[in-house]
């Protein structure tokens, strides 16, 4: 029977914040044998990245172990003296950082960066180093190494930079790899990517890996043991598909429900296709009246918003004054959005899908092209009246929870200024219709008088949809609404979105990197590409039927979308 | 790269112009006589009045004067002072002292402010950072000419180790003590800033990352936190020249040092337009030079920043 | 993907279901309501308070204002009355800070002379504030030409160093205004350091401004139809207004500290005016010819002290302001 490489007994952390200490991590144990991927999986609080920093020593600020041990090859290094500790790190147990922009020296060139972990360990100096360095970079995947090895971080892309960690931390051949959300801030199909190859190499080199990630198909992919952890404990730990097809406890069962990569496809289409019917039932009724009346913005057609051939060119600044040079962010995209229907709109970083979005909201002129909305020309609206109209027709929903409502304004205020700004009501009939829209998205009242910085990512963005239902509008566009909140937050936000799109028959257009998201919640979907528009189907279709490869390899690099659940 | 540089130099004419206009318009607006100011009270014929007005342009619309100046000022012809000589000889001897004095200054204030910004942001809330930082406070809050006046007290009279002005000797013993009065206010702020910027880049993620690697903390200290650190600093010390010159006109009067401010404040005082107008551009030349360098040291101390 | 172990798992790792009692699941996103909100000011101001520094700035500057306000409570003597027989007599009872060279009690010129320091100190601030704040957040917001114009003219004013253009600019506004008595002398300090002055302002609050206008509040604000000058006063300017604070309540020591050194080249405030800028230059003329010490140190620590109150108050405000210590999650 082969010993463990790291065993972790009874692990408490704890913050200290002036006089007191908050625990961070309670009672947490785990073990990892040599050769062998565990994956400690878990939301933000979860206490899984303190975990892995603990591991190192490196935990931030005033953190430290209370209690616990933490056996690396038999020794306990949680309280061995520093010395051992910088003796283990690189040399024994490998990093592999969360985010690879921030977590290069941006001042030094890679290849000295990584040559810095090889003299570290003592492995090798000066030109036996350099030389040593090309190769890691090579082995870690990365193409032209040796010309590579000589540029700084900036000139490299995420997929590039993480490449480079994953050398940096291999360099020293550590038996132990902790690499923490190795890829989450890289697209999609470069996550599978580096994932794959990362897979291949500690296979080959044997090392034993420590994954800390928030995605339970992920780690359910890479893993062979699982360790669940919630607020600072380990609620269930096991080999990974047994967890998966038989979770036990509580949390992990709602994990593994909320995790969008695991959903069954025919489930979500039947309860897409009920959201659907309903929202487009009442959304006819609603283009009925406003083809009748002439109270309202638009004529009430069937499409509500259609886009013809939008593009969007952004001049780069500098250079000779004679040679402009110009960037198209956006080429000749044309799309209908359908009465009571979302429309999704997936692209990774650089696709120009944020950019359509700012068109179709009229907060970015495109270069040619138009967006009609309801048959209306938007770059035809004149005056302010023309415009205020058209404003309460289309609200947005952005990404980040934490930017998108103005800390200095209380939650009463947030909602009510569009109500304000287009005169609607007298202050009582405001405030009814704030509690309406509070109770609308699930908040209590008593949020009202509380301020952005005091509400979690999940109630800022109920607080959003709530300012964006404020005027009643018939669309909503959705910026990766749900893109920076944890799995089950987001299920819960990607459910009230479609509540309310069947209440109150709206039309959504979804902006998203995240295709797996996009089941739950879209019926059409325009992937893009670099500015241009690569497919364009119904779900569907786009799931059971890509016609396109880069579709396909959209597709494919959703984590855990092989694995079979037994439901 | 060059079509940054061009596109900031082409940036920075009509500031050097608005400069200039604007102290030749304030000089102008000065009531009294220059006339008087340069004869004191001795009486002064018509004739003579007129030929003086003619060399001063003082008889002109006030734009030609300004003009008339730059057109002189392309060919190094900065006009005459009141005493009759050439306002570029008087500049050519002023400047190089202070330059001097100036770069004595920012040599001391730059050592002394990073090395104990440094070790004050790695022993933060220790005894050295809190001793560091009252030593900082009282060097803002004291006034320089307080601190001139001790030191010239103290090492000048009491101990007599320095002369007590350093006269028509600018050497570099004799303006050490000045250097270091006038470096002072700057060393508190370089020291101020080091710190906070050793303090923000201990926690930065690739510090972490190269703990991880397995480096001590003296080499992520020096490698990577010190390094970091430096750019916002070597941005201060080059704006901190400009200053340190114009903050010469109190220490120069101080320990009597011929340079620009001495230069500058007597021209002030008696209204010698050319020279006043001509010290300031030249200072506004230099403002312009060295933000242009910092701004090109930037991009070599920080391989992001590219200038296109 | 990983197969089902045949085998029985490893030690350690064997299927471990934690019992709910011990683990129990938490709501998504509960509010504490037990708790009064707190807006962002309301949380600087706790920060403040936990702050030693903010209450030692606090005392100095609070008791400084105390003697601007009400000098007669410090002393019940004149300080402009000189007893030419008394000239530089030591400290005696009655005269803690004993007499200058013209007889002067030094300690009465002392506690009169705050008031001159910090109303120019106060006036420079707000000027400086109120001018750079404007012409920052509107070149920032509206960019292009505004931006172009205000940069530019800014560029001029910053390129002229403090010291130098305030003593031209004084020097003009002393011929032209020879007699003008504490108010006028307090008004064209002012004039001439704000007139220099402002571009530093300016600068921060530009980039302040420049950082919030692309925040997704901003946006949404937009969308809603809200006019780009109430996007402006209403959303940008106040998340932009931290780091301008910071600048003012520093400033307002470094203005104090200009204009003594004004007064020391004898351009600042009239002669006749009461303040520490002209008691210093006074006492260095007179301790140069070998007089005591005495009649310097007092105007120039309290200068010092008041000063230090005005940048430790900056300090503490920076921290408590500062996003990066505020940040909870």
């Amino acid at each position: 029977m082969t010993e463990p490489l790291l065993k972790i007994n009874d692990l408490h952390v704890a913050f200290r914040q002036g006089r007191t200490m908050v625990p961070a991590v309670q009672g947490a144990s785990l073990a990892v044998y040599p050769g062998q991927t565990v994956a400690i999986v878990g939301e933000s609080g979860s206490g899984k990245s303190t975990t892995a920093h603990a591991i190192i020593g490196l935990l931030p600020g005033t953190g430290q172990v209370t209690d616990g041990e933490i056996l690396f090859e038999g020794r306990d290094i949680a309280h061995a003296s520093k010395k051992d500790i910088v003796a283990v790190r690189g040399s024994k147990i490998g990093l592999v950082p969360q985010d690879p922009m921030s977590n290069l020296n941006p001042l030094y060139r890679v290849g000295k960066q990584i040559k810095e972990a090889l003299e570290a360990a003592g492995i090798a100096k000066g030109k036996a180093a350099d030389a040593r360095v090309i190769e890691l970079l090579e082995e870690a995947g990365l193409p032209d190494a040796e010309r590579r090895a000589k540029q700084f971080p900036h000139e490299f892309s995420g997929g590039m930079r993480q490449r480079a960690l994953i050398a940096m931390g291999l360099a020293a051949r550590p038996k132990l790899l902790i690499a923490d959300e190795p890829t989450s801030a890289l697209d999609v199909t470069v996550q599978k990517q580096i994932l794959d190859h990362l897979d291949q190499l500690t296979d080959d080199l044997g090392v034993a890996v420590l994954l800390i990630t928030h995605d339970l198909g992920l780690a359910a992919e890479r893993a062979d043991h699982l360790v669940v952890m919630y607020k600072g404990r380990v609620v269930e730990s096991g080999p990974a598909l047994q967890i998966l097809q038989h979770p036990q406890h509580p949390y992990s069962q709602r994990l593994i429900k909320s995790a969008p990569s695991l959903a069954s496809q025919r489930l979500l289409s039947q309860q897409r296709a009920e959201v659907r019917e309903q929202a487009q039932e009442v959304a006819e009724v609603l283009a009925d009246e406003v083809a009748q009346g002439d109270t309202q913005f638009g004529e009430g057609l069937d499409v509500v918003v259609e886009a013809k051939g939008l593009t969007k060119v952004f001049p780069i600044p500098g250079g000779a004054p004679w040679k402009k040079s110009e960037f198209t962010a956006v080429d000749d995209v044309s799309f209908q959005l359908k009465r009571g229907t979302t429309l999704a709109i997936v692209g990774e970083s650089g696709s120009g899908k944020s950019t359509v979005a700012q068109m179709v909201l009229d907060l970015l002129k495109p270069t040619s092209g138009t967006v009609e909305f309801d048959g209306v020309d938007i770059s035809t609206l004149r005056g302010k009246k023309e415009q205020l109209a058209f404003r309460r027709q289309v609200q947005p929903v952005f990404q980040n929870p934490y930017a998108s409502l103005d800390p200095m304004y209380s939650i009463y205020r947030s909602i009510e200024e569009p109500l304000r700004t287009h005169k609607i009501g007298t202050g009582a009939e405001r405030e009814a219709r704030i509690r309406d829209l509070l109770d609308k998205v699930s908040l209590p009242w008593a949020v009202s008088r509380r301020f952005p910085n005091e509400l979690s990512g999940g109630q800022r963005q109920r607080v959003a949809v709530a300012r964006a239902l404020a005027l009643q509008p018939e669309v909503v566009i959705l910026d990766e609404a749900v893109s920076a909140l944890d799995v089950l937050v987001q299920a819960q936000i990607l459910s009230l979105l479609a509540d309310l799109q069947a209440e109150l028959g709206l039309s959504y257009l979804f902006i998203t990197h995240d295709l797996a998201v996009v089941r739950q919640i879209a019926d059409d979907v325009l992937v893009m590409e670099r500015g241009k528009l690569v497919e364009h189907a119904s779900v569907d279709e786009v799931f059971s039927n890509p016609r396109q490869e880069y579709t396909r390899r959209l597709l494919d690099a959703i984590p855990g979308g092989s694995i079979e659940l037994s439901r | 790269m060059a079509w940054y540089i061009i596109r900031r130099i082409l940036q920075a004419v009509p500031v050097v112009l608005g400069a200039t206009l604007l102290i030749y318009a304030l000089v102008f607006l000065r009531p009294g006589d220059p006339i008087v100011a340069l004869f004191g009270d001795k009486p002064v014929s018509e004739a003579v009045r007129a030929q003086i007005e003619a060399q001063y342009n003082f008889d002109k619309p006030f734009l030609v004067q300004w003009l008339l100046f730059l057109k002189g000022a392309l060919t190094l012809d900065l006009g005459l002072s009141f005493s009759g000589q050439p306002v570029i000889d008087l500049i050519a001897r002023a400047f190089p002292v202070t330059i001097k004095l100036a770069f004595m200054a920012l040599v001391i204030e730059s050592v002394l402010g990073i090395a104990a910004g440094f070790y004050a942001g790695i022993k933060r809330g220790k005894l050295f950072d809190s001793t560091m930082l009252v030593v900082s406070l009282l060097v803002i809050a004291v006034p320089i000419f307080v601190f001139g006046f001790l030191m010239q007290l103290v090492f000048g009279v009491k101990l007599a180790w320095a002369p007590v002005t350093v006269g028509g000797d600018a050497s570099f013993t004799r303006l050490l003590i000045p250097a270091f009065v006038l470096g002072l206010v700057s060393f508190a702020y370089v020291l101020r800033l080091t710190r906070t910027s050793m303090i923000e880049n201990l926690t930065a993620d690739h510090v972490r990352t190269a703990r991880a690697k397995g480096l001590t903390d003296g080499q992520v200290n020096r490698r990577h936190v010190l390094r970091n650190s430096l750019i916002p600093v070597v941005t201060y010390l080059g704006a901190d020249l400009g200053t340190l010159m114009a903050g010469a006109i109190v220490t120069e009067g101080i320990f009597n040092v011929p340079g620009v401010g001495n230069l500058a404040w007597r021209a002030i005082q008696q209204g010698e337009t050319p020279t006043i107008v001509s010290v300031v551009t030249v200072m506004v030349l230099i403002y312009v030079v060295m933000s242009l360098l910092v701004d090109l040291l930037y991009a070599w101390l920080d391989p992001r920043i590219r200038y296109a | 993907m990983p197969e089902i172990p045949t085998t029985a798992p490893l030690p350690g790792q064997d299927h471990f279901v934690a019992p709910l009692g011990e683990t129990p699941l938490e709501a998504t996103g509960t509010l504490d309501t037990s708790r009064p909100p707190e807006s962002q000011w309301k949380e600087a101001w706790k920060n403040l308070r936990r702050n030693v520094l903010f209450w030692v700035s606090a005392i100095i500057l609070g008791f400084v204002l105390v003697v601007v306000a009400f000098p007669g409570l410090f002393t019940d003597l004149n300080p402009l009355k000189a007893d030419l027989s008394r000239s530089l007599e030591g400290p005696s009872s009655g005269h803690i800070a004993g007499f200058d060279k013209q007889g002067y009690d030094v300690f009465a010129r002392t506690i009169y002379g705050a008031r001159a320091s910090v109303s120019v100190g106060v006036a420079c601030t707000l000027v400086v504030t109120i001018l750079g704040l404007i012409s920052g957040a509107l070149a920032g917001f509206y960019g292009g030409w505004v931006d172009t114009i205000v940069s530019r003219i800014a560029d001029i004013f910053f390129a002229i160093p403090l010291l130098l253009g305030a003593i031209v600019g004084l020097s003009v506004l002393n011929n032209a205004w020879p007699d003008r008595g504490f108010g006028g002398g307090v008004v064209a300090v002012t004039f001439a350091l704000a007139a220099f002055g402002w571009p530093q302002v300016t600068r921060i609050a530009r980039s302040a401004v420049l950082e919030v206008k692309n925040l997704e509040f901003v946006d949404a604000a937009r969308a809603i139809g809200a006019s780009q000058a109430r996007n402006l006063w209403r959303h940008v300017v106040p998340n932009a207004l931290a780091p301008v604070i910071v600048i003012a309540t520093v400033s307002l020591g470094i203005f104090i500290v200009a204009e003594a050194t004004l007064s020391f080249l004898g351009i600042g405030l009239p002669y006749g005016v009461v303040s520490w800028g002209n008691d210093i230059s006074a006492a260095q003329n007179q301790i140069r010819s070998g007089q005591r010490l005495g009649v310097l140190f007092w105007p120039a620590s309290a200068l010092a002290v008041t000063v230090l109150g005005f940048i430790l108050l900056g300090d503490a405000v920076q921290d408590a302001l500062d996003p990066k210590s505020r940040k909870k999650d």
